[in-house]
């Protein structure tokens, strides 16, 4: 297991390389540049090519992504072409902030989810099953940012219980901070937890026709603990699979969720970078969202290996 | 009101506003006192903290005057900094930081008074260097988005250390109204630190994160009477329209910007919130046809289109009403040289079968590119354009592309494509910037030597009669052949609680002119 | 065991998808007025006339939902489909073909993962340009990486069972593992994400269409319905309800009529142990 977890530390490594090269090559294949999109469209070729001067736009595009990766390897992410400000500076409490929501979020919408994909396989068929199903389906046909307007006008305008603009300032204590943020993490769990839900209990019904799951119940087992001691470990790869798959949503996906009710977090910083072209804040972004999936991803192969103890036998040659 | 111009034939001539009252041209010449519109009307009340809701910027902004073209920055830097030129809301230019000014005959050479007594946030008194300074920011070795602007300047020259003399390489009658412009703003001489900005304004920073918030203190004994009233002002960030108001209404925010005209009816109702409409004051929306392609080469092509589209139908359904019809040009309708005797071109299906027929192009079909990046309703304009060209039989084909990358992507490269033309505020610039020759954004290509010629000669002109005539056929000319639908200009759309009192429509920008920071307060 | 009776939540997943479909068909000859043409007020609410009210510039709703029927469903069942397709041979390829293959599909496929979607979709767009064939391609290959995902972890569980390794040792080819062993085994998982991932394409062409990549005006499709009307329901105007509520009624009798296919498959066994 160790060996396995080092290997593919090492391949997370290359694959996070290979991210970054995608994202500056892709990002600087992108039509315009820094200068024609701060510059405007009152920008003469003459101010735009002082202005690619200044800010390094010219050098060879192998020169400039050597240059950031050295200076990322000595722990600088350079500076914002447009603020010329640190990125270390403003990406921070960014990334805190996106942190902050997704795992506030989790905690949420995962134990939910897997609570009611269980409840649901457990009483497969009944009216409770079926009223789970089309509640959680009806709340991810919505498109994110129609949720979002819909829990505004019941909760914030209507009602006045929560405000719309979840930004949290220094300034603010704790519970008030928390109370900023009930609407976009409703909004969010509403996104993620039917499609873990779902899966949950599809995995579980997909072994409940395993030979040893009968076996269990011809021991006289009760179905519940059938579910949670037996079908849920064999079944909890796919689970993980897609659990996994929506806390990376949640980190990298929310530019819509963080639009709407004004929570400044990375997904907004890198769509603004990405329109300004400024390739270092995106190539930062890029960099922490492919750390966060690559991580996520690892975790969940290695929790699939661990919770299935089929995947560890030695003739996989992991 | 005609023969009530600004301009007198003695040696030297003194500005006076062009539509103003005479107390108020004469307060220029006098030159001296500072008084703020309709200060009289209400005593302003001190205190408060203003929460503004805004859209307009991204978490790439900042302090720096010389890369600003939002109206999120613009705000902020106004906060901080003064110009060096206010528009009153006549739209006239009035002292700011130059507190007046004489021109020689020829509209060439201009002697400007620096305003005595300012002192910046470091403590730093204003004078001549910090003025000379802050106007060069933009000359010569720049990026300044107004280079090209100010590249009539030949020379800026320090008389004393309130005076300076600036030199153009040909006259123009309206260069004060240049030096309004909103990347004029004036900081300490040598300053280059755009993170942490000083200037001359009612506020400092206190804190900044561009695209969350800013927060400004009052720096106290502010040099205009009577604003800058807040004790701290917070900008914040608030780019979806539903969030703005929904933040308006709920009380979390006292001012919002850029209301949406289809829902602003509903905000109207609210009992706790006023709304302040600049009517047609805001954008113009263009479809702009290159006249140098093919098929647009042909006047006729041009013309069907613009007779084509239901330009009323465009304003009722998309724009709610909240739009003064275009007549094919960009200048402002509340310009006292718009040419009102121009008739308006009105939807008429025959007319533009007829133009299409002339120009032998019966059967084929246009392409229209639009762009949410050129405005958020654009794709909603072109399908109505789309529609009233039907009865005319002329097919229109709608291209729907990215917002990302569109003023490099698509402007000035297709042929045929949505674009906005913000508010100038004079007749020159709008005319010289849009249509003329030798202009960068004539993005129409539209080249006529006639119009060339009449704009140069109307900018040296002192005879205001005979000035707007000239900036009629002008406007005639353009709004017959140059390749600019302009079917509407939108109105700009505030909204505020009912608290914050001295809030204005204004001409130029909404907000206040986008200094609703040191204009308004609260009751 | 005699068939299983039809459930009344699939038949009402039958009917409706049906009547859907129905409109898909037939759509362009029963709608009230043109789609594509201003009829009214701006969203001028349910009447008479126009039974859904009116939109954005003012058409007609019930039409539009009508006539969307066609490019919404279609472009949903094309993208899913194909997707499923690239996205499950090549998981179940990866689980089958041998740790090398795997590591190294998996780490590819993470790399695009790790790109956001807004930089994919604008180098798509850049370098193909919007019609429909490049919607559907850049929705199908995004999403395809996602169904990879599900589709590998859920094959490696299946070809550690023992009936692999004993078609292995009798020298079955690996396309034929792929498709008698593994793929059988792997189906309900499969076909329950089928049944999201086609709702997920629904939104996701309307969050494209946000890009500029996507449906282009004046045709209908209900993900953009729902993004031109948004901003109207905040003054409880119903003009997006109607389209959000068109996606969401297909996507739950899609996902009862896989409930019931799942059941089908599924059920035997564990419930008759039971009893």
């Amino acid at each position: 297991m160790g060996r396995y977890i080092a290997i593919r530390l090492a391949l997370g490594l290359v694959t996070l390389i290979s991210v970054t090269v995608l994202v500056f090559v892709a990002t600087n294949l992108l039509p315009g540049d820094a200068a024609t999109e701060i510059l405007g469209r009152g920008a003469t070729p003459e101010t735009l090519a002082r202005f690619r001067e200044q800010l390094g736009l010219d050098d060879p595009l192998v020169l400039r992504y050597g240059k950031w990766l050295w200076d990322l390897l000595h722990g600088d992410l350079g500076q914002s072409l447009t603020t010329q400000t640190p990125i270390a500076e403003t990406i921070w409490p960014r990334l805190v902030s996106t942190l902050r929501l997704a795992g506030l979020t989790a905690l949420v919408s995962v134990p939910l989810a897997i609570g009611l994909g269980i409840l649901s396989a457990a009483h497969e068929g009944t009216a409770l099953d079926r009223v789970l199903a089309i509640g959680a389906l009806a709340a991810i046909s919505f498109p994110e940012f129609f949720t979002a307007y819909l829990l505004i006008l019941v909760f914030s305008v209507k009602l006045g219980w929560f405000p719309n603009l979840s930004t949290i300032f220094p300034e603010m204590g704790f519970w008030e901070s928390l109370h900023a943020m009930v609407l976009p993490i409703v909004a969010l769990a509403c996104l993620v937890t039917a499609h873990m839900m779902r899966m949950t209990r599809t995995s579980i019904l997909s072994v409940m026709s395993q030979p040893y799951i009968e076996m269990a119940f011809l021991k006289g087992v009760p179905r519940g603990a059938v579910i949670t001691r037996h079908a849920l470990p064999n079944a909890a790869a796919p689970i993980i699979a897609v659990v996994a798959m929506n806390l990376a949503y949640l980190v990298v996906g929310i530019v819509v969720i963080e639009v709407v009710f004004v929570y400044p977090g990375l997904g907004q910083y890198m769509v603004d970078a990405v329109a300004k072209r400024d390739i270092p804040v995106v190539q930062a972004c890029g960099l922490i969202f492919g750390i966060a999936f690559i991580g996520l991803n690892l975790v969940s192969d290695i929790l699939a290996v661990l919770v299935n103890p089929r995947l560890r036998s030695p003739n996989r040659g992991r | 009101m005609r023969d009530g111009n600004g301009w007198t034939s003695a040696g030297l001539l003194s500005r006076r506003g062009f539509l103003g009252t005479a107390a108020a041209g004469a307060l220029v010449t006098a030159g001296g006192l500072w008084l703020p519109r309709a200060a009289h009307a209400q005593e302003a009340k001190k205190g408060g903290t203003l929460r503004l809701g805004m859209e307009g910027g991204t978490s790439t902004d900042s302090f720096n005057p010389m890369t600003l073209s939002d109206e999120v920055p613009i705000s902020l830097c106004y906060a901080v900094m003064n110009g060096l030129i206010e528009f009153d809301g006549a739209g006239q230019p009035q002292p700011e930081l130059i507190e007046s000014w004489e021109v020689a005959p020829g509209a060439k050479v201009w002697t400007f008074n620096i305003r005595q007594g300012v002192t910046f946030s470091n403590g730093k008194t204003l004078d001549a260097q910090d003025v000379i300074y802050s106007i060069n920011l933009h000359r010569g070795e720049t990026v300044s988005q107004l280079k090209g602007n100010l590249e009539p300047i030949t020379d800026i020259k320090k008389i004393t250390d309130t005076q300076i003399e600036i030199t153009l390489s040909q006259g123009n009658a309206d260069f004060v109204a240049l030096l309004g412009d909103y990347h004029l703003l004036v900081v300490p001489d040598g300053h280059t630190d755009w993170a942490n900005p000083i200037g001359t304004g009612a506020y400092v920073v206190e804190s900044f994160e561009p695209g969350v918030r800013a927060v400004f203190k009052n720096r106290g004994d502010y040099w205009k009477p009577g604003r800058g009233n807040f004790d701290t002002v917070e900008i914040r960030y608030i780019a979806d329209a539903v969030a703005r108001t929904s933040a308006l209404q709920s009380g979390q925010i006292d001012g919002a910007n850029r209301l949406d005209p289809r829902t602003v009816d509903f905000l109207m109702q609210a009992p706790n919130l006023h709304i302040v409409r600049g009517e047609g004051t805001g954008l113009r929306y263009v479809f702009c046809a290159r006249v140098s392609d093919d098929p647009y080469t042909n006047k006729n092509a041009v013309l069907a289109l613009k007779y084509g589209i239901d330009r009323q139908k465009i304003i009722d359904n998309v724009l709610n009403g909240y739009a003064t019809i275009g007549n094919d040009h960009t200048v402002a309708p509340s310009n006292p040289f718009f040419n009102a005797d121009l008739p308006q071109r009105a939807y008429d299906p025959d007319k533009a079968a007829f133009h299409l027929k002339e120009a032998g192009l019966t059967g084929s079909e246009f392409r229209l590119t639009v762009s949410e990046g050129a405005w958020v309703t654009s794709p909603d304009c072109a399908q109505i354009f789309q529609q009233s060209l039907e009865p005319a039989g002329i097919k229109l084909e709608l291209n729907k592309v990215p917002a990302d990358g569109y003023w490099s992507n698509v402007w000035r490269v297709d042929p045929f494509c949505a674009v906005i033309w913000g508010a100038r505020m004079t007749a020159d610039e709008s005319l010289t910037v849009s249509y003329s020759t030798a202009s960068p954004m004539n993005d129409s290509n539209w080249k006529n030597e006639t119009f060339d010629k009449l704009l140069a000669e109307a900018r040296v002109e002192l005879d205001q009669a005979k000035r707007k005539e000239m900036y009629a056929t002008c406007q005639q000319l353009v709004s017959d052949e140059a390749g600019h639908i302009v079917f509407a200009i939108n109105d700009t759309l505030d909204g505020y609680a009912t608290t914050v009192m001295g809030v204005d429509k204004h001409p130029r920008f909404g907000m206040c002119d986008l200094r609703v920071a040191e204009k308004a307060w609260f009751a | 065991m005699t068939r299983l009776r039809i459930p009344p939540t699939a038949i009402f997943g039958i009917i409706v998808l049906a009547l859907f479909i129905g409109f898909a068909l037939i759509g362009p000859w029963i709608v009230p007025y043109d789609p594509e043409t201003t009829v009214g007020r701006t969203w001028s609410g349910p009447s008479a006339e126009f039974w859904l009210g009116t939109d954005n510039i003012g058409r007609d709703i019930l039409s539009r939902v009508i006539s969307g029927a066609r490019t919404t469903i279609g472009l949903a069942l094309v993208t899913t489909l194909l997707s499923f397709a690239i996205g499950v041979s090549l998981g179940i390829f990866a689980a089958v073909a041998g740790p090398r293959v795997d590591a190294f599909l998996s780490r590819v496929i993470d790399m695009f993962l790790s790109v956001p979607v807004l930089i994919m979709a604008l180098i798509v767009l850049t370098a193909l340009g919007s019609s429909i064939p490049t919607l559907i391609l850049t929705i199908a290959l995004l999403d395809s990486t996602r169904v990879y995902l599900v589709a590998r972890a859920v094959a490696v569980d299946v070809a550690t069972r023992d009936f692999v390794d004993v078609a292995r040792l009798r020298g079955e080819s690996l396309p034929w593992i792929m498709a008698h062993e593994i793929l059988p085994n792997a189906l309900p998982p499969l076909i329950s994400e089928f049944g999201l991932r086609f709702c997920f394409n629904f939104l996701y062409v309307a969050s494209l269409s946000f890009l500029g990549l996507g449906v282009q005006p004046p045709q209908a499709d209900w993900g953009g319905m729902v993004r031109e009307n948004g901003q109207a329901i905040s003054f409880g105007i119903l003009a997006p309800i109607w389209p959000a509520l068109a996606i969401a009624i297909v996507t739950v009798a899609v996902n009862l009529i896989v409930d019931w296919l799942l059941s089908r498959n599924v059920r035997p066994s564990g419930a008759s142990a039971e009893l």
